[in-house]
């Protein structure tokens, strides 16, 4: 094991997986000569040259229509769009062509493109460059949602994604590439659909994902200071989703809390919350909880936009009221 | 701004107080501290205070009325005000006179314990205001237990009972086939089951319960016919039997049974069944020891339809007329509110009395018991005859006949009574 950061660990995984597979390469604005905005691609323009570490345009549907056809006609292409507010520009490509053509083909076509990006807030940097979208590519079938929140997820994950044929949405987050963490040694690859109990407790179960992973463990680490033993899973992957290691924690705890930086409504957290509802129901002791964010654009002030996402306290309080501890807002009768 | 005087939580796992005194009418001004009101469950009766001033703009309930707890009993407000407020949880509760008296459980047959909970098996007997505050989690323990959660205080938001209150809950109801069977007092270890005598129901050993600090679970029944259980069908002893067998199958691990009159016989009868793991036994003026049975006292304690009528049979029950305490007429009364009940029970004495004799024998069952096994009898027992039950307690059986106490020694010789239990218990090891 050795302790790298998630910037690092994603480099691992792609400088890896293109000198295991001549097929993949990658292409973005400003990945080749300035080695990412965030340093993930740092030095393998050096490595593998011009021909698979590519500079781009200012052209995001460009891009992403590159990545989507290179990856039909049999390539292996990671396009890193700089914020994933950004990918919006080629959702016509993502959403129409790269989930549908698998099926549009009877089966016969394949699309193993990969959109590295990376979404939340984080610093002010207002509207446009704070969304967590997740839930639009959630919503679409024939799309992969992977959201790593660790260095170790990072690079199990993104080698996984290299490995396989359809086409995947990494969302990394802007505050994590900094963050520090365990990374096994030799081949380390993190299979899709598998979720990750990152704190094992009894009273209560806590989802979140990406950046809401690390912020919930500390008040998880809070709470077992008040004899609160949480649980914390991260799904690690939203399509596929790990549905029987939530469902067990659900039926082992009895109370569910979720946690998603993304805006609250038609998000990630209602859906995991229908599918409690439906198939762990009868377990649950106390109504699940949705800590998210609110229903408005990210503002630019820093301490609104703080207000505007899940803090420690407002997830802290949830999980009181998910245990009892604090009044429920109930329904009026 | 109107405020609500609430009935007070009576017992822990009842849902309606008797309203036995109303101290203030409508129009009245109180002022905080005033005693306004007292409700009465089982053995029990609660004063309940003003706690704020105002005057009395809504009062639904009359004297004798039962109220759901928790709800308002009345609303306080200023001289002019509309009792609006209290309509919407009012109106909601038409309590009418005695539907189901306190010490009434209602029976509920609970389909097999199944995992999955029905609609029927979740239907609540009792009626609810606002429908039933429980979790799925706590909704589906109760099923597996044959618990009745409409019966369960709930301690989660708004009162809800969650998952902690049916595993911690100390006075359940638990419900199987005709019979009730109830935690009086929670504990470890082997549990102690009571059993009434005839015309009783389990509410009988509270006060008993009360000083025993053994630390085992202390569960108790209704006989068939009797308080919450239903059914007519028994027509034996060996049908009471069987029913209270099945009754107990749930419970594994061992037994120690204390039974009153008749309900010592069951104990009695339970052993010769095998299937129950008996402990230890202790018998309180235990029936099917000898053919006596004071037949008129039945006839009369039957067909008794006043409180007056009913005092004067059931004090033939003790030695001292003062240990008779009033409120146990009126509970053995308002149980009568069940229409089922004197049928019921007329039939029993029928299949177990008729002509003024015990038809049914258990000095066999008691003969062969090997564990530690106590009779305790009143001397002057006018119901039974303590010499003929004497006469039939077998040697390793240990005898304590009571001198002053009639048929309820564990009324008139409370604290000896634990005593002599508990010992029994102990020796069990």
């Amino acid at each position: 094991m050795r302790e790298l950061m998630y910037r690092d660990a994603l480099r691992e995984a792609l400088d890896e997986e293109m000198a295991r597979d001549p097929t993949v390469f990658i292409i973005g604005e400003g990945i080749a000569e300035r080695g990412g905005s965030y340093k993930v691609t740092e030095g393998l323009l050096a490595k593998y040259g011009p021909g698979r570490v590519r500079d781009t345009p200012i052209a995001e549907a460009g891009m992403i229509g590159v990545g989507v056809g290179a990856a039909i006609a049999g390539a292996r292409p990671v396009v890193e769009i700089l914020y994933v507010d950004f990918a919006m520009l080629g959702m016509d490509m993502i959403v129409n062509q790269a989930a549908k053509f698998r099926l549009m083909t009877g089966g016969e076509g394949r699309v193993p493109f990969i959109m590295r990006t990376q979404g939340g807030t984080g610093g002010g940097v207002a509207a446009q460059h704070s969304q967590s979208l997740e839930a639009l590519f959630y919503h679409i079938p024939g799309l992969r949602v992977v959201m790593p929140s660790t260095p170790a997820d990072a690079k199990g994950l993104l080698k996984h994604a290299l490995r396989q044929d359809d086409p995947v949405m990494f969302l990394e987050h802007k505050h994590l590439y900094m963050t520090k963490g365990m990374v096994p040694d030799g081949e380390h690859i993190v299979e899709f659909g598998k979720g990750d109990i990152k704190r094992a407790g009894s009273d209560v179960t806590v989802i979140a994902w990406s950046n809401m992973v690390p912020r919930t463990l500390v008040v998880a680490e809070d709470l077992a200071a008040e004899g609160i033993s949480v649980e914390v899973i991260d799904p690690r992957t939203l399509v596929p989703l790990d549905r029987a290691m939530i469902l067990n924690s659900v039926a082992k705890t009895r109370r569910c809390v979720i946690v998603q930086e993304a805006n609250r409504r038609g998000g990630v957290a209602s859906d995991i919350s229908s599918i409690i509802m439906e198939e762990g129901f009868w377990h649950l002791d106390a109504p699940v909880e949705i800590v998210a964010g609110l229903d408005i654009p990210i503002p630019f002030n820093l301490a609104l936009e703080q207000a505007s996402v899940p803090q420690k306290p407002g997830i802290k309080a949830a999980i009181r009221r998910a245990l009892h501890l604090e009044p429920a807002a109930l329904a009026a009768e | 701004m109107a405020h609500p005087i609430l009935v007070p939580q009576v017992g822990q796992d009842l849902t309606e107080a008797k309203i036995v005194e109303l101290h203030v009418k409508l129009g009245d001004r109180v002022k905080k501290g005033d005693l306004v009101a007292v409700v009465e469950s089982e053995k029990a009766s609660f004063e309940v205070e003003a706690f704020a001033e105002g005057v009395v703009i809504s009062l639904p309930f009359k004297v004798d009325d039962w109220a759901p707890v928790l709800e308002p009993l009345m609303m306080l407000g200023a001289e002019d005000e509309v009792a609006t407020a209290a309509a919407p949880v009012t109106a909601g509760a038409p309590v009418a006179t005695a539907v189901a008296p306190a010490v009434a459980p209602v029976a509920v047959p609970v389909a097999a314990a199944t995992a999955v909970p029905s609609v029927a098996a979740m239907a609540s007997p009792a009626p609810v205001v606002g429908g039933l505050r429980a979790s799925p989690a706590a909704r589906v323990a109760a099923a597996k237990q044959g618990l009745d959660v409409s019966r369960i205080a709930g301690t989660g938001p708004a009162g809800a009972v969650v998952l902690r209150d049916i595993a911690a809950a100390p006075a359940l109801v638990r419900i199987s086939g005709e019979v009730t069977l109830r935690t009086l007092q929670s504990g470890q270890g082997t549990p102690v089951i009571f059993i009434h005598g005839f015309g009783a129901d389990l509410s009988a050993w509270r006060p008993l319960v009360g000083r025993i600090n053994l630390g085992l679970p202390m569960m108790a029944l209704d006989l068939p016919g009797h308080g919450g259980s239903t059914g007519q069908a028994a027509a034996s002893l060996d049908d009471i039997v069987a029913s209270v067998g099945d009754a107990l199958r749930s419970v594994t691990g061992g037994v120690h049974l204390v039974g009153h009159s008749v309900g010592a016989a069951v104990a009695m009868a339970l052993t010769a069944r095998g299937d129950l793991d008996v402990r230890s036994m202790s018998l309180l003026s235990p029936a099917g020891l000898g053919p006596t049975v004071d037949g008129a006292f039945v006839h009369g304690f039957l067909e008794a339809q006043t409180e007056a009528a009913l005092a004067a049979w059931m004090r033939r029950l003790v030695h001292d007329p003062a240990m008779l305490a009033p409120v146990l007429v009126r509970a053995t009364l308002s149980a009568r509110a069940d229409a089922g009940l004197v049928p019921a029970q007329r039939h029993i004495a029928h299949a177990l009395f008729e002509g003024g004799t015990q038809l049914f024998s258990t000095a066999a069952a008691l003969r062969a018991f090997g564990g530690p096994s106590t009779v305790i009898v009143g001397r002057e027992d006018a119901i039974l005859s303590a010499a003929e039950i004497a006469a039939a307690t077998p040697p390793q059986a240990a005898l304590h006949r009571l001198p002053g106490v009639g048929h309820l020694p564990q009324v008139e010789a409370a604290d000896l009574v634990v005593t002599l239990m508990c010992r029994t218990i102990r020796a069990a090891g």
